[in-house]
């Protein structure tokens, strides 16, 4: 689980996002990207001191600018959960044809390295196969 | 885990995750604050921090965390003094950059002023 999938998964969900300059921005996440740039909708916004607020209905975020983001704390226990579930269906699904498919690379890799045998080909082979 | 952030927060918590850019998913965070002898705590939750802000990262021996012999007091009575070291310090460090600048010939910080 690295933190931008967490921050994938905290989509929808409420969030504090405190940038560089210590202001901070309170919202729900609307949609995010792997540079850390991220949208909110229904936003208070808080200037570094503390002392002013706005209410923004949306707005984006360049992700250089973020400092940290704080999430809800269930938030961890959903994405486990969820991550276990992928896990168990991916298990399964694959289940019978993994076997199978694992005699396959063996016999290739036996064919290629003893009869045919050129290191090029090989690798080659080897790139194509995965 | 400890962390350090370049605005000098320090940060406890459970480092849960990690990525190549040092950006840290914290579990169960709690917020320190020290002046002199004592400190005190403030519970955060579960943090994403951005890497680029991350100044030091270390683990606990919590064995040897019993035995700190610093005091904890309530956040509400420390923050006060906690806020005036941050501005003491903050007005010494513009008050050395500009000895420097005027009389030492050194270039002035363009920076945020943190040091790093």
């Amino acid at each position: 689980m690295l933190p931008l999938s967490l921050l994938n998964a905290a989509q929808n969900k409420p969030m504090l996002v405190e940038l560089k300059n210590g202001e901070t921005f309170n919202g729900h996440l609307v949609n995010c990207d792997n540079f850390m740039n991220i949208t909110l909708r229904e936003v208070y916004q808080t200037s570094a001191e503390g002392d002013k607020f706005w209410k923004l209905k949306e707005c984006y975020i360049r992700g250089s600018t973020i400092k940290y983001l704080r999430v809800p704390d269930q938030l961890l226990d959903v994405v486990k959960e969820e991550q276990n579930r992928a896990r168990e269906a991916g298990r399964s699904s694959r289940g019978g044809s993994g076997g199978s498919r694992g005699a396959r690379g063996v016999s290739q890799r036996g064919g290629r390295g003893a009869v045919r045998g050129g290191p090029m080909r090989g690798a080659r082979g080897r790139g194509r196969g995965a | 885990m400890l962390v350090v952030l370049r605005d000098g927060r320090k940060l406890h918590g459970v480092l849960r995750s990690y990525d190549q850019f040092a950006n840290l998913v914290l579990e169960d965070t709690v917020e320190r604050i020290y002046h002199q002898d004592v400190y005190a705590e403030m519970k955060r939750g579960l943090y994403l921090i951005r890497g680029e802000n991350v100044v030091l990262l270390g683990e606990i021996d919590l064995d040897q965390e019993d035995d700190v012999p610093l005091k904890q007091v309530d956040w509400e009575t420390l923050e006060p003094y906690h806020q005036k070291d941050i501005a003491d310090k903050k007005a010494r460090d513009e008050l050395k950059a500009n000895v420097l600048f005027e009389k030492r010939g050194f270039c002035k910080e363009g920076g945020e002023g943190d040091g790093y």
